[in-house]
């Protein structure tokens, strides 16, 4: 015997081994030394510098207004997308293909258009800039402003994520529910919510970590004004152009710590998915009579 | 409970599902929709069960005329084709469904729901799987538990959409029979659909036969296989040789003879391949065949012959083919037991049958 048996349907090794060095060498350059390199600038200085620009007011202002804006836009996803989804998967309308070209414009559009559109129309010189100063309410360079474009861009991701598992899974266990005299509350709290949760808190996931990293949209309507409309990404961009490279990357450090616990969590949905549906889905074809 | 369905039709944009339905289905009764698939019947089901509306027409419970009722206040069970089991629900809980989304004053007590739906279980004989999940049975336990789910709520019809068409041939039957047995049981009225004649056939009190979007033909079983009304229904019910008089003249003249107002050219010709008789010797009145092909089929022998250069199949009794032990090639004469003649296209002329 000369040599090892080779797999018939192998390729050559050579191949293998160059499409792997490729994959793998993306990897490291383009997404795991970039994040070292986030830790790594942050922590230049030591633990004391790092505690100490994280300490900063402003810094904690900047998270505080991420962190809220992300939960306050997340109620509304979740409803919007819910309804669009439902809509799209469960009925047959006139314009259903428009309604579905409409809710992927929020990932056409760049989020500096957005941004404008929105200075636009609540902008001072906007389309309800002077009945709204007349009533004295701030939208744009606020809080408002912020959240409308974050609502704006990140509205497709639950949508989107139940849109295909909704018509995968059809209408005939809410009708079953229907023949069977549930209520309209009833059949979606009972039949559709159950078979929809894990794709649904996947969506909001993707909308969470969209919402809590959008830098373009928001920087047109927020003013940056410190302490009060600026968001982490904007607070990053600031320092950093102030040459504040440790605060830099100390508050770059938190946003991709949530970056990391979006995706672990992100992680986990995914394989409760795959678990539930293959124990939904696994056949035990035993009849017993 | 009764249903009485007057004048339906229904239209999907220019597409029309359902044409001018009427139907009366006293209490008590089994009744098939059949028909082949896009002819309406599930689109006729769906409206029954207030899935639907129908554009036009009405549907009326014991003599109630049903518009304004909800679907979820119909009291209709309905079975799907696929189950539709609640995938996230055990056993158990799938058929206690109906019993828990009632409005609370006239929910049953947990204990009640308990010995309800175990005895529901037992009845469908799948007690034992009351823990397991849907994913967890097989295609005839899922729709058994369908079924038993349907039967929770004590519904006054029961609707089943091809109930056994996603089923295993040797299931299926144990299915049907019992099916029949269960709604003889329970007394109530019954609407199932299929595309399948056999199962038709075997279960039901009437058979209604759809074709796209009418009805073609309601009469029991041995009616409308013995004396089809149309064309249709001949061909649909069984496998059927179609003789054109102009090129079979011999066995269409025979039939046409007695009616001198239709021209010979346009009539057609049914006979029901067992209904047709092999000799060895000439007939007066049988057609020259030669024998092409002999496949044992089961119980059955199809032979397949060519007559002026058309197919025609015969199904003889193993016996028969036994003392006739045809060959390739052979020449034989073929007679009909029971012919049906049909002025082309449509109306039914006259039956005409020799007896041999």
């Amino acid at each position: 015997m000369s040599g090892h048996l080779r797999r018939v349907n192998a390729e050559p090794r050579w191949l293998r081994a160059l499409l792997l060095g490729v994959g793998l060498g993306f990897l490291f350059f383009f997404l795991a030394l970039p994040l070292l390199a986030v830790f790594v600038e942050a922590f230049a200085a030591g633990w004391t510098a790092y505690a100490g620009a994280l300490n900063d007011p402003e810094t904690r202002s900047a998270i505080g207004l991420t962190l809220f804006v992300a939960l306050f836009v997340l109620p509304f996803n979740i409803v919007f997308g819910v309804a669009a989804a439902w809509a799209i998967a469960k009925f047959d309308f006139r314009g259903k293909s428009l309604l579905i070209t409409l809710i992927d414009l929020p990932f056409a559009v760049s989020p500096v258009v957005v941004g404008l559109v929105f200075l636009l129309i609540f902008g001072a010189q906007g389309l309800f800039g002077p009945w709204l100063s007349a009533h004295d309410i701030k939208v744009v360079f606020a809080l408002p402003g912020i959240i409308i474009v974050t609502l704006f861009i990140t509205s497709p991701f639950v949508a989107r994520e139940l849109i295909p598992l909704m018509q995968s899974q059809g209408k005939e266990e809410e009708e079953a529910a229907l023949s069977l005299g549930a209520g309209a509350w009833q059949m979606f709290r009972r039949v559709t919510l159950p078979n929809i949760k894990w794709g649904l808190l996947y969506g909001v996931i993707l909308a969470n970590a969209r919402a809590m990293g959008e830098f373009g949209a928001v920087s047109v309507v927020s003013g940056h004004i410190r302490g009060e409309t600026n968001t982490l990404p904007l607070h990053v961009e600031i320092l950093y152009n102030e040459y504040n490279a440790v605060g830099a990357f100390a508050s770059a450090s938190v946003l991709a710590l949530l970056a990391l616990v979006t995706l672990l969590a992100k992680t986990i949905v995914e394989w409760r998915m795959r678990r539930e549906n293959s124990m939904l889905s696994a056949d035990l074809p035993a009849e017993k009579t | 409970m009764s249903i009485e369905i007057r004048a339906i039709g229904k239209r999907f944009g220019n597409f029309v599902a359902l044409e001018d339905i009427n139907l009366h289905i006293p209490t008590g009764e089994l009744v098939a929709l059949l028909g082949p698939s896009g002819c309406g019947k599930t689109t006729l089901l769906r409206i029954i069960a207030g899935m639907e509306t129908a554009d036009v027409g009405q549907v009326l419970f014991a003599g109630e005329e049903t518009a304004h009722v909800h679907a979820r206040d119909r009291k209709v069970g309905f079975v799907f084709q696929h189950y539709a089991l609640f995938r996230h629900m055990s056993v158990f809980e799938n058929v206690a469904f109906g019993l828990r989304v009632k409005a609370r004053k006239v929910r049953p007590a947990e204990a009640e729901i308990h010995s309800r739906v175990m005895a529901l279980l037992k009845l469908v004989q799948l007690d034992w799987l009351a823990d397991r999940y849907p994913s967890q049975l097989s295609g005839g336990q899922r729709q058994r538990i369908a079924l038993a789910r349907a039967l929770a709520v004590e519904p006054r019809v029961l609707l089943l959409d091809e109930p056994f068409g996603a089923l295993d041939t040797q299931v299926r039957k144990e299915l049907r029979r019992w099916l029949r047995r269960l709604h003889d049981e329970m007394q109530i009225s019954s609407v199932f659909v299929t595309h399948d004649q056999e199962e038709a056939l075997e279960v039901a009190d009437r058979v209604v036969v759809m074709k796209q979007g009418r009805i073609e033909q309601i009469g029991s079983p041995d009616e409308v296989y013995s004396s089809p009304a149309t064309p249709f229904v001949y061909q649909f019910l069984g496998n059927v040789n179609v003789f054109h008089s102009r090129v079979h003249g011999a066995w269409a003249e025979v039939a046409a003879e007695r009616r001198e107002d239709v021209p010979e050219s346009a009539v057609t010709a049914f006979v029901r391949p067992h209904d047709i008789e092999i000799e060895h010797h000439p007939l007066t009145g049988g057609l020259e065949a030669t024998v092409q092909e002999v496949h044992a089929i089961g119980p059955w022998v199809r032979v397949e012959l060519a007559h002026a250069s058309e197919l025609i199949e015969v199904e003889l009794t193993r016996e028969r083919a036994t003392i006739l032990a045809l060959a390739k090639g052979q020449q034989v004469w073929l007679k009909p037991r029971q012919i049906r003649v049909f002025a082309a296209p449509g109306k039914t002329m006259e039956e005409g049958g020799s007896g041999i």
